[in-house]
């Protein structure tokens, strides 16, 4: 019984991050249509950035905040340039170029940095507490909290400000928000532009624990798409509650399914998501698009 | 009619270019070229099926190097556990493969689009973890060699020039159930599945049908060129088989055009030889260059090189038939699916 509760914490801890790359994924979806199968990569180039800084001498905190800032202006630019001349273009396309975009980032990474994994600072203090025998570290509450102040400040962009609602209208209705006056090509950027920040959010509470790598969020990228699709690809709160599910659900089939065991638990969000793609295609919050013939 | 006519000549021309181009290869280059021209041949039959699914019946696939995989390990395990001849494991490397795009294809049938896309992405990652389980099966990360098939007395060349004409012969084979498949009525009815499935079914084309058949048969040509592979190769190990592999064919696909088939053999060279050109200068090189020339690709020439080459020379020779005919105006020389985006 403590296994399988400690399990579980680890599992929520892990799926916190899930839940943000995933939120990162949603929140590009809904603005363009477009899944961003390269968001692990461009956050990790971000992190190696962020570490490079912080080799040279910049404090950790200011680093991670200069990063933040230059994560969104990759994003911002990698839509402008690559993205905008095709908005509108086939899946097939946009998958293309996704994919392009994945081995590409994954390159300029390698290009850099080498192959050679690198240790990444905790940003969380070292320190635990049991209850019950169960034990909590700093850091799972830390990822926990983390993920909480993003949604919350994310929700609140939407609901409270303008620029929010400028978001959600040029994201609904693409061709009708200019007639209002909305900038609808700043937003789709302010919205690529956030989304690879909370991407590389995401990559900074995981590198810690899986090391800096070049191919450091290949696997993450599965999860983060497993809990979109869970979630529903149109819905935010679901994509939190997808990854978290993922997150639970990878660690308890790891530890209690003897065949999964640690090497084969990338299957399990992949089986997640195929049961969930043949029983309800549009996700457990998504709606269901109505095609006009 | 004229332009048509021409046309056809020149496409002809291409293929027949190309086919001496193959025939000449052995003479011309030394042996270690001779086995890397194998392996674009090897690469070639998984790219033209890749081609079929996504170019010819719009389906999405980003795990062709999975099905290529089971071809692999299919022909290395029959060799070397049942002792069988290397040929005789090729239907078997395309059968099975075949089977798996089967069991993928069923439920890829609600999954059109990005699921499917997703789905095929998940695929391709879990094929190393998968290979590296199967251990009792697979031999895990040490892999399984096999001996290289010896060439015949009445074989006037060496062991690699053999084992080239063997994957020429079965790339010929594979040209021609694509050349075959890809005109006709199965050709329209792939084609009209691929531009809007509603108005295919409602002219009488079995959508189910015609999906599962795609995927099925596209799978079974990159199991077969999965199988040649593990021939020339004379190793398969996890290591052959990582999720980059599934992102190089799609990257041969784009470079060479999906909707043609000689532009499987144009992306087949481009990503053989260019790994090795550019490792001397930065192993990260190559990746860079694929991950550009996917994104360049579909922002300015979405037909690839080969569509490219197809749009200059219909422009030219529209250009010279005006000048025969003195009359400038011309109304739509763009191919079909290009229109002008905003």
């Amino acid at each position: 019984m403590q296994l399988f509760l400690q399990q579980i914490v680890e599992g929520v801890a892990s799926g916190a991050i899930y839940a943000s790359l995933a939120l990162a994924l949603v929140l590009i979806y809904r603005a363009t249509r477009v899944v961003n199968f390269a968001q692990g990569e461009m956050a990790t180039l971000s992190v190696y950035i962020a570490w490079q800084i912080n080799q040279w001498g910049v404090p950790f905190w200011l680093s991670l905040g200069i990063v933040a800032a230059l994560s969104f202006v990759m994003g911002a630019l990698t839509f402008r340039l690559m993205i905008r001349p095709v908005l509108g273009a086939s899946d097939h396309t946009m998958v293309v170029i996704c994919i392009g975009f994945f081995v590409g980032f994954e390159a300029i990474c390698l290009w850099f940095w080498g192959a050679d994994p690198r240790a990444f600072p905790r940003i969380f203090p070292d320190y635990a507490w049991t209850v019950g025998g169960v034990r909590l570290t700093a850091n799972n509450l830390g990822i926990l909290v983390t993920l909480c102040t993003l949604t919350a400040a994310l929700s609140a962009l939407f609901r409270f400000t303008r620029l929010g609602l400028a978001m959600r209208a040029s994201a609904a209705e693409r061709e009708k928000s200019p007639l209002v006056g909305i900038p609808v090509e700043t937003m789709l950027m302010f919205g690529w532009g956030l989304a690879a920040t909370v991407g590389f959010v995401a990559a900074v509470l995981i590198a810690p624990s899986l090391f800096l790598s070049p191919p450091m969020m290949v696997s993450v990228v599965i999860y983060a798409l497993a809990a979109a699709t869970l979630g529903g690809w149109d819905s935010p709160a679901g994509a939190i509650v997808g990854g978290l599910v993922v997150g639970v659900a990878e660690s308890l089939c790891a530890t209690f399914v003897g065949f999964i065991g640690n090497e084969l638990k990338v299957g399990v969000p992949f089986a997640l998501m195929a049961v969930i793609l043949l029983a309800r295609p549009q996700g457990l919050f998504g709606t269901t698009a109505v095609i006009r013939v | 009619m004229r332009e048509v006519g021409t046309e056809q000549v020149l496409r002809g021309a291409g293929a027949l270019i190309i086919a001496l181009a193959l025939l000449l290869v052995p003479l011309v280059f030394p042996n270690f070229l001779v086995y890397q021209f194998s392996l674009v041949l090897t690469y070639a039959i998984v790219i033209l099926g890749l081609n079929l699914l996504m170019g010819f019946n719009g389906q999405i696939s980003v795990a062709h190097g999975v099905f290529f995989a089971i071809g692999g390990y299919t022909t290395a395990i029959f060799i070397t556990r049942y002792g069988m001849n290397y040929l005789a494991t090729l239907p078997f490397a395309a059968a099975m493969s075949a089977l798996l795009g089967f069991v993928v294809g069923v439920p890829a049938l609600r999954w059109q689009g990005l699921p499917l896309a997703f789905i095929t992405f998940g695929l391709a990652v879990l094929v190393p973890p998968v290979a590296l389980k199967l251990e009792p099966i697979t031999k895990g990360a040490t892999g399984i060699s096999m001996p290289k098939p010896t060439a015949p007395a009445w074989f006037p060349g060496n062991q690699d020039t053999f084992i080239y004409f063997l994957c020429l012969v079965g790339v010929a084979l594979c040209v021609l159930i694509a050349w075959r498949l890809t005109r006709g009525d199965t050709g329209r009815s792939l084609r009209a599945t691929r531009d809007n499935g509603l108005i295919a079914e409602s002219l009488g084309v079995n959508l189910t049908k015609v999906r599962l058949a795609a995927f099925t048969t596209s799978a079974g040509f990159a199991g077969f060129g999965g199988g040649l592979f593990a021939i020339v190769n004379a190793y398969v190990s996890p290591e052959s088989f990582q999720m980059t592999k599934s992102f190089d064919f799609l990257v041969g696909a784009i470079v060479g055009g999906i909707t043609s088939i000689s532009g499987a053999f144009v992306g087949a060279l481009f990503i053989v030889f260019l790994p090795d050109w550019s490792a001397d200068m930065n192993i990260a090189l190559s990746g860079l260059i694929y991950g550009g020339v996917m994104v360049a690709m579909m922002l300015v020439a979405r037909d690839g090189v080969v569509g490219l080459l197809g749009t200059l020379s219909r422009a030219l020779i529209a250009r010279l038939s005006a000048a025969r005919e003195s009359r400038s105006f011309k109304t739509d020389d763009r191919p079909a699916g290009r229109q002008f985006q905003t």
